[in-house]
């Protein structure tokens, strides 16, 4: 399995008390891919279903946040590709 | 300086780990003076206020923490950054004639003060210690005083050498029989103030001591010529005051003058270094709302941090002369209000 890659950015360095500090993670993993089944149930006399569809991720990633100095990051967003988490300075 | 370091894990257990620093701003420090140099206790309980400025003249055979000032030490140890003010200006000091006294078992004798200040037409002008006599080590007993009092505090201070060199240089300077003008006598200072600096940091100071010199910020060629790079390279702090004293001057006008100045003319070791208000205030005569004036002083100077230039670190309200409050009570609680506001949280 490919190893997975993560950036992480902050949209400033230095940030005043009680400023809205947000963290963007890009991250991908040449072996996650989306995977979308649909199934059409047909009978003996041909008579099919309406097609059902599941999806699923192959090798999905898990993104974790830590900080040093114990400050709480909660995630605004995550498309899979992109998640921004955001705290208070 | 604190981290956040993010891990990103595949179903395998495979990992990617990326990491960012980041700095937090301190909240900038809501400070204030009482006129005389007397107790602030009872006007700062209650309130955010983390700074003050105090005034002692070295010719003060009392400089730490001053005659009868014992709540100084309290306020110090309770945490409260103090701004000490250490005047070569006579004034306020009794005797206007040589001392003779002893420190740690060394007896000095240190002349009378040799130099006028402050040359204003038709007033008496003050007294001081010349810088020809500090550069001389005629005035070393003074700092030695200053220093061994200053040693049983148990922290440290601000030691802000001179209140207002721009003030006292206006009219020329004399010492000795021999006059300077206003840019020879910063010249002067800048030596002296050097020597004083200079003569400290060579003896063991208490851990947190800093430094920084005296200016009111009124005149720009003068701040500048008060501000070289190799004075400021022995220097902590930046330091002006900032007075609104007539109709329409808003704080951020009166705050952001000096400092423009600072940072059209000074170099980078002096850009480097964060900013004092010793001393800002509004005049009621002209601008009799205080409380108003006081509550747009946050924004003010969260907007000057947020611009280039050196920070300004501490601002110390001079609830004396022109900034005297009044009514007192009004003017307190929009201190409280404004100290209790970003940035001073």
């Amino acid at each position: 399995m490919a190893a997975p890659t993560a950036t992480a950015a902050l949209n400033a360095s230095v940030f005043a008390p009680g400023d809205q500090m947000l963290l963007t993670v890009t991250y991908s993993d040449a072996d996650t891919k989306p995977l979308t089944v649909t199934i059409v149930v047909t009978d003996a006399q041909g008579n099919s279903s309406a097609p059902v569809k599941v999806t699923a991720v192959i090798d999905p990633l898990t993104v974790t946040v830590s900080d040093n100095s114990g400050r709480t990051w909660s995630r605004v967003s995550d498309n899979g590709s992109v998640a921004v988490y955001r705290a208070v300075a | 300086m604190p981290r956040v370091t993010v891990q990103v894990r595949d179903a395998a257990g495979n990992t990617a780990t990326a990491g960012v620093d980041y700095s937090l701003r301190q909240p900038v420090l809501g400070g204030y003076y009482l006129s005389g140099g007397a107790d602030p206790t009872a006007d700062m309980a209650g309130g955010n206020f983390r700074s003050l400025t105090q005034y002692r003249s070295f010719a003060d055979g009392y400089v730490f923490p001053g005659y009868n000032r014992p709540w100084l030490i309290n306020l110090g140890k309770a945490g409260v950054q103090i701004n000490m003010v250490l005047e070569l200006k006579h004034y306020g000091a009794g005797d206007a004639g040589p001392q003779t006294f002893t420190v740690d078992g060394v007896s000095y004798t240190v002349p009378a003060p040799s130099m006028t200040i402050q040359q204003r037409p038709g007033t008496t002008w003050p007294k001081a210690y010349g810088y020809t006599q500090v550069l001389n080590g005629q005035c070393d007993g003074l700092f030695a005083r200053a220093l061994s009092q200053y040693r049983t505090f148990g922290f440290g201070v601000n030691i802000q050498l001179a209140s207002e060199l721009d003030t006292d240089h206006e009219f020329g300077t004399t010492e000795a029989g021999k006059a300077y003008t206003w840019a020879e006598s910063d010249a002067r200072a800048v030596q002296a103030m050097t020597y004083i600096v200079t003569w400290f940091k060579a003896r063991t100071l208490p851990a947190g001591t800093t430094f920084s010199v005296g200016l009111g910020g009124f005149d720009r060629a003068c701040f500048q010529r008060t501000h070289p790079e190799s004075l400021m390279s022995r220097l902590d702090y930046l330091q002006w005051n900032a007075y609104a004293t007539a109709v329409g001057q808003t704080a951020l006008a009166r705050f952001r003058r000096t400092k423009d100045w600072a940072v059209a003319d000074l170099g980078p070791v002096a850009l480097s270094r964060p900013v004092i208000i010793a001393e800002y205030g509004v005049r009621s005569a002209e601008i009799p709302d205080q409380a108003a004036w006081i509550a747009t002083v946050p924004a003010a100077i969260a907007q000057l941090n947020a611009e280039r230039g050196p920070r300004i670190a501490r601002t110390n309200y001079f609830n004396s002369g022109w900034g005297t409050l009044s009514p007192k009570s009004a003017g307190l609680a929009a201190l409280r209000t404004a100290y209790a506001t970003r940035p001073y949280v």
